[in-house]
């Protein structure tokens, strides 16, 4: 869509591959020199460096860290400890500690220093040593905050890769679920983990995020929330194309049927993909629940979702434009109501959903203690008075109240957001040309999510264009009765069990 | 054109959309004209017109294999003939859909909007359809298949709301005018499955030729059946007298349509379903159109055609003075005479393909 911006990316790229490599002296005054120099120790706090004498060679060893990301415990029993006292022939003999990695560049010892390991020079060696001993701070594992569920686990993600990796490895037990790592950010190299099942996951899908992972030229990307707007394809779209979400269960479901999940450190949550209009309407807990009961909710949220798009636009239209439609009794009940109203329909619901949307972000910033107050100077103030004081009638307090509510039902955030913006464009069509332009804009809203893929995926498959699935989309099969994965992600293996007297069934 | 995912479920709701909601425009009424009660038993007629030729041409594309229409044209007849060829369909499909362009916009602005300018709402109508258009075939193709689910309920909720107020014996005389009436005026009118034909040219473009014309087939029969009902009920509603004075035959019934005691005027719920067929109509119309048109003048691309063909709509629609005009002496006239045309180019293609030796192989 925009050349210009891949073109300066390409540029970008070219100049990086151009940068030399240092690699490491034998001398070991030079390397301790050039670290100190690479961090700048003599002001940066946290970085230590610690010099040693190793027994089992009788040479100097020096070690560098960053003292507020390392175990301190862990250096000392694994690692000077070791050194002091332990015999042997190599390094490898002395430091026992799980990971033990080699080093040739400066550029990796950077690297490794940042991600929390310690590096270990030794004197008369070319070759350093990285040892895990990373420490970072972060949460223990706690509920969802925004995708809550009465029945099904109630873990979530949290701000520590590997616990989100072994989140997910807790329910998937499997020797092909691959958590493979990529590097992104230039200036700050973070690690972004890609969980798949290997024989599972279509290959040109994989190649395709990889490929984006790696051409990304940015300094830094902190967070999987970044992550998706510098990875989906259209940033300008109302619609989201990578799902977003912060239950683990969740995504090992997702991982399960061949598609692709990124965890990052400092995000609780994670990213799946491809992801298909169905994804974001569904909840996990349509299928903790029963069959019945998971439908049933299905329904709810089909109707929430139509309401909460159309009901203030189609009240405009209807009451502007057809009002021959309403039936009588109801029409006298509107304009009664209206009667000491000044301002037009059209303006009486914008302030109404307005004010609406402005309780509703004023309620997630507001500092916990005021929380009560917000919602009773909303409801009090925006409510009641302002129907007493007749600037809004009360219709328009009941439709609006309506179309809010109704949009909580639609679990996923990502795509609450865009059903929330859908709305304010349908009321204004609305207003011109009544059921006319609202028709046309519903239309054009509809052929445009058709139009939409996410990574080659289209938006309303396995619906159309059609693919072999389990046919989970408006409503969900029996579990017992899901027989395939979803075809529109070319899974390696459709079929997920072995259906008696039916062939295999490898697309 | 590069193959798209789309399956023979997409072109099955296509056909039924395009062909299947000429119940709702102004088919009806014309037919009716000279058809009077009997006129339900004319798309009989126009179908049988119409069928071996169109069979003709299935056959052709089956024995070419990866041609569509317009390729098929020119692979058969040369490029000096086929360009001429190509480019008296492409009139023919374009001129309809000018002529209908201003009848569904006469609609809107008669039944709904009387005091706004016709120009205004086929401005609109057409800005609607130049951004749908523009979005391509696999987004056409869901988003029918999709959205007709609903668009087809409303005409069975309608259907079902009327047939407790349809008289039966009212299809007598079963002949109307007369059974000679009814075969002429039915095989004038076998233009209106014109859009069988234009169809073709997404023949290639969608996963096998099998399920091109599978589709098209059961999506056909379907339709036409629809059609045929729809005009029945037609005719038991409005009997002999009142038939060919309707102009708008699926709003009028909508008007008589009431949902128990309470819901009495309900066209508007109707005619937000009516707008949304109208609306992909005219998108896979203008999308297929340009598509003729590209692949006629042995385009690379053909979309950079869908602004200009949609911009010109508008002028050209507007040339006509009235819609009395329109519908009855231009649109009737076009439809007559495209009925040959579609007749007759099937056979010649298959008597050169024949003559060539093309088939035997």
């Amino acid at each position: 869509m925009f050349p210009l911006f891949k073109k300066s990316e390409n540029k970008e790229n070219k100049q990086q591959t151009n940068v030399d490599k240092v690699s490491i002296y034998k001398d070991i005054k030079k390397n301790e020199q050039y670290t100190k120099q690479l961090f700048s120790s003599d002001i940066n706090k946290d970085f230590t460096f610690r010099t040693v004498t190793a027994k089992y060679c009788d040479k100097q060893v020096d070690m560098f860290f960053y003292s507020s990301i390392v175990n301190n415990e862990k250096i000392y029993k694994g690692i000077v400890r070791p050194l002091l006292e332990a015999d042997g022939k190599t390094i490898t003999d002395v430091i026992t500690i799980e990971s033990l990695t080699e080093i040739k560049d400066f550029d990796t010892v950077v690297n490794q220093i940042n991600s929390g390991k310690a590096v270990i020079f030794i004197d008369d060696e070319d070759t350093a040593y990285s040892v895990n001993v990373a420490d970072f701070q972060a949460r223990t594992v706690q509920k969802p905050e925004n995708e809550r569920v009465v029945r099904g686990p109630k873990e979530a993600f949290t701000e520590g890769l590997g616990t989100n990796v072994s989140l997910i490895r807790k329910r998937f037990h499997n020797r092909n679920l691959i958590a493979e790592t990529a590097l992104v950010g230039e200036r700050s190299q973070l690690e972004v983990s890609l969980m798949y099942v290997n024989d599972l996951v279509d290959k040109d899908i994989l190649k395709n995020v990889k490929d984006r992972l790696e051409n990304l030229s940015v300094d830094n990307i902190s967070n999987v929330e970044l992550l998706e707007q510098y990875l989906e394809e259209r940033p300008y779209s109302l619609f989201p194309t990578i799902l977003y979400t912060e239950r683990p269960d969740y995504a090992a479901q997702f991982i399960e049927d061949g598609y692709i999940v990124l965890l990052m450190d400092n995000s609780s949550a994670a990213l799946i993909l491809p992801a298909t209009f169905w994804s974001f309407f569904h909840s996990p807990e349509d299928r903790y629940s029963r069959f019945l009961f998971g439908n049933f909710t299905r329904i709810l949220r089909m109707t929430a979702f139509a309401i909460t798009i159309l009901s203030s636009a189609t009240y405009i239209a209807i009451t502007n434009f057809h009002s021959e439609m309403i039936p009588p009794d109801l029409l006298l009940a509107i304009t009664n109501s209206r009667e000491r109203i000044p301002l037009p329909l059209f303006i009486e619901v914008i302030i109404m959903e307005i004010a609406f949307e402005l309780i509703r972000e004023a309620g997630i910033r507001v500092p916990n203690p005021l929380g009560p107050t917000i919602g009773i100077v909303g409801a009090l103030i925006l409510g009641q008075a302002a129907v007493e004081a007749g600037i809004i009638s009360p219709i328009i307090v009941i439709v609006a109240a309506l179309s809010g509510l109704t949009s909580f039902a639609i679990s996923n955030t990502s795509l609450n957001t865009a059903v929330r913006i859908s709305r304010f464009l349908f009321i204004f069509s609305a207003s011109f040309f009544g059921m006319f332009s609202l028709v046309g804009a519903l239309f054009l809203w509809v052929i445009y999510m058709a139009s939409i893929k996410s990574f080659g995926v289209p938006y309303f498959s396995p619906l159309s264009p059609s693919f072999k699935s389990s046919g989970d989309m408006y409503f969900r099969n029996i579990i017992k009765h899901e027989m395939w994965r979803p075809g529109q992600i070319k899974p390696n293996n459709l079929q997920k069990k072995n259906i008696p007297n039916k062939g295999d069934s490898k697309p | 054109m590069k193959k798209t995912r789309l399956k023979g479920r997409e072109i099955i709701a296509i056909v039924l959309l395009i062909i299947g909601f000429k119940l709702a425009d102004t088919t009806p009424a014309q037919y009716a004209q000279e058809g009077k009660n009997a006129f339900w038993l004319m798309p009989i007629v126009s179908l049988l017109v119409m069928l071996p030729s169109f069979l003709l041409l299935m056959y052709l594309l089956k024995k070419y294999k990866d041609k569509n229409l317009i390729q098929l044209i020119f692979s058969i007849l040369g490029k000096k003939v086929g360009v001429f060829m190509g480019f008296i369909i492409f009139l023919l499909s374009y001129l309809l859909l000018i002529l209908s362009a201003r009848n569904y916009t006469n609609q809107i602005t008669m039944l709904y909007f009387p005091e706004s300018p016709t120009t205004v709402i086929m401005f609109l109508f057409l800005t609607v359809i130049f951004f749908g258009a523009k979005r391509g075939l696999q987004a056409i193709g869901t988003a029918t298949y999709i959205t007709l689910p609903y668009l087809k309920l409303s005409i069975l909720v309608l259907a079902a709301a009327i047939i407790p107020k349809v008289v039966w014996l009212r299809i007598f005389p079963i002949f109307g005018d007369g059974l000679g009436t009814i075969l002429l005026e039915g095989a004038k009118r076998g233009s209106i499955f014109f859009d069988l034909f234009i169809l073709t040219i997404a023949y290639t473009a969608i996963t096998s030729n099998k399920s091109f014309a599978k589709g098209i087939y059961f999506g056909g029969a379907i339709a036409f059946m629809e059609i045929i009902f729809f005009f029945l009920l037609y005719t038991t509603l409005f009997d002999y007298k009142s038939i060919d004075k309707i102009a708008f035959p699926f709003h009028d019934v909508t008007q008589y349509v009431n949902f128990g005691e309470f819901f009495t005027n309900v066209e508007t719920f109707f005619m937000v379903f009516w707008l949304g067929a109208a609306f992909l109509r005219f998108v896979i119309l203008i999308y297929f159109g340009s598509w003729l048109l590209g692949e006629t003048l042995q385009l690379d691309e053909f979309e950079p055609l869908i602004f200009p063909l949609t911009l010109f709509v508008f002028p050209f629609s507007m040339i006509v003075e009235n819609t009395i005009t329109n519908e009855l002496i231009f649109r009737n006239y076009l439809l007559s005479i495209t009925t040959p045309v579609l007749i007759i180019f099937p056979i010649i293609l298959w008597i050169v393909a024949k003559s060539k030796g093309a088939l035997t192989k």
